[in-house]
């Protein structure tokens, strides 16, 4: 491939190339600080034209790499840094094994977890890049890596993917440079990518023990409401909320059994971010042992 | 008479963990895994002590348990609880948890 | 066990609270959820499915080259496999490849058949069903 980076991010290396120089360019500066992998990468996402021809003509992008997803929609060219996120994530979701794999975001203080789970605009990105501009750690935004033996979470800091309304909120509580470009009309609407704060790539090696699971719901209407979430169902809710649960057999169904009987949760509902804020730093306070 | 005889793999084959009153069972033949209502969770352990019949599983959870099965008026109950536990062990064939001989 | 237990219910215990009451439910309710997986893609890994030769329910059971259950030290049938076989390794035998670490072609031929005759509420049918799934 012409170009490419390769990416260290908590136990994973990622190497990413592409016959444009366009999204590597903007994946290399969204990344910046992040370090070189030492090992060789564990996988390789490959950003290329569907067609030959669609390299120059409405030049459009195809996810590839290690593992592919067959039926999946090229995107512009100019959504390339997207194609290389979802690219990412297209390789950690059919290919990582090494840890058990939960779509969720997870913020750390005091060596203890905070893991947030739920349906695509839940708010669990928003909440997780908020609170860690709030003195809290942020080990990831689309993956929670569960160790298989000692249950702990190890950090995966990626870009956090902001979406819509979620924009706004940011741009007014970070620099600039830690945001990549602004995306227009994706197939998810507007995206803006923020990089970590320098703490949360310098920490990307540090483990941290789960100690609170919130499934929290954003919606204009809801009235506020914390429920109490049993066990059992904390346990299924999480089996779909992971890509790779079937594949780990046994080991997965130990580790995530440990992680449900151990860990309390609760389900959030609310209407203003704000509110959110306060109300996790309280559940935290009452529950986080 | 007593209808066929029912048997499940045996308990080393399965790993479970109570969660709230419900059960995670992983079954390593299969690699599949479920969440067990009671009396599900009962029926596999009567299991444990060999193949057997529906009467004959109900007798042997009856050993642990007072039974309860749908509300009926005095003499239908038992023929209740033991049609109610037939539905439940067919549950566990379509799992692929019991199967019959 | 016999089938002709006993099936009086229970005498009635001098300290009936001591028992538990176990609730058999409404006919339509249903007791066991099986776990999907959440992405299609990674359904029904071979990797972690087994298939025991023969199964558990029996156990010592010879098998016959045409993958049928005789009696133990039946001339001409095979002892029962080592160990359970691997999703994996089952499928490599069906395709007519290598057999497993430490089985003989001949015992290989005879478990591959075994498996073929798996029915549903077999035990190792779940993962015989899921190799013949297309990816």
């Amino acid at each position: 491939m012409r170009h490419q980076v390769q990416l260290q991010i908590g136990p994973v290396a990622l190497r990413v190339g592409s016959q444009w120089a366009g999204p590597i360019k903007a994946l290399t500066r969204l990344y910046e600080g992040y370090p070189e992998p030492e090992a060789p990468c564990d996988f390789t996402v490959r950003l290329e034209p569907d067609k030959p021809w669609r390299r120059w003509i409405r030049p459009s992008v195809a996810v590839g790499g290690d593992y592919r997803l067959p039926g999946s929609v090229p995107l512009a060219l100019r959504h390339g840094l997207l194609a290389a996120e979802l690219g990412m994530n297209l390789q950690m979701a059919l290919g990582h094994k090494r840890h058990l794999l939960l779509h969720a975001s997870s913020v750390e203080r005091d060596g203890r977890a905070l893991l947030m789970t739920g349906e695509s605009g839940a708010g669990k990105s928003t909440l997780a890049a908020l609170l860690g501009e709030r003195g809290w750690r942020l080990m990831g935004d689309e993956f929670a890596l569960l160790d298989l033996d000692d249950g702990t979470l190890h950090p995966f800091p990626r870009a956090i993917s902001l979406k819509n309304g979620s924009i706004a909120m940011l741009e007014t509580e970070v620099e600039g440079r830690r945001l990549g470009p602004r995306l227009d009309g994706t197939p998810k609407g507007v995206i803006r990518h923020l990089r970590p704060n320098a703490g949360a790539i310098a920490a990307m090696a540090e483990r941290a023990a789960p100690a609170l699971i919130l499934f929290p719901r954003f919606g204009a209407d809801l009235a506020p409401a914390v429920r109490k979430v049993g066990a059992a169902e904390v346990f299924v809710r999480l089996t779909q909320a992971s890509t790779n649960y079937v594949t780990l057999g046994e080991r997965g169904f130990d580790a995530l059994t440990r992680l449900v009987v151990s860990t309390p949760a609760r389900a959030i509902d609310y209407h203003d971010t704000a509110n959110a804020l306060a109300l996790v730093e309280g559940l935290w306070a009452d529950l986080a042992r | 008479m007593a209808g066929p005889r029912f048997t499940a793999d045996p308990p080393d084959m399965m790993r479970t963990v109570e969660l709230d009153g419900l059960t995670a069972l992983f079954h390593l033949p299969s690699g599949t895994t479920h969440i067990l209502a009671p009396p599900a969770p009962q029926i596999l352990a009567a299991l444990a002590d060999g193949p057997a019949t529906a009467p004959t599983i109900l007798a042997r959870i009856r050993r642990a348990f007072d039974v309860e099965g749908p509300r009926r008026s005095g003499g239908q109950r038992r023929s209740g609880a033991l049609a109610v536990l037939e539905t439940r062990i067919a549950e566990l064939e379509a799992a692929g948890l019991v199967s019959r001989l | 066990m016999s089938d002709l237990e006993d099936q009086k219910p229970a005498e009635q215990s001098p300290e009936p609270s001591r028992r538990f009451v176990l609730a058999l439910g409404a006919a339509a309710a249903s007791t066991v959820v099986t776990i999907r997986p959440a992405l299609a893609q990674t359904a029904g890994s071979v990797l972690n499915c087994q298939i025991p030769v023969p199964a558990p329910q029996a156990a010592g059971s010879y098998i016959d080259p045409d993958g049928h259950i005789v009696a133990p030290g039946t001339p001409g049938a095979f002892p029962p496999a080592p160990r359970p076989l691997t999703g994996e390794e089952v499928k490599v035998m069906l395709r007519g490849g290598p057999s497993p670490a430490g089985i003989d072609s001949q015992s290989a031929q005879a478990y591959a058949n075994y498996i073929r005759r798996l029915q549903a509420g077999m035990s190792g049918f779940t993962c015989y069903a899921s190799l013949q799934m297309p990816r």
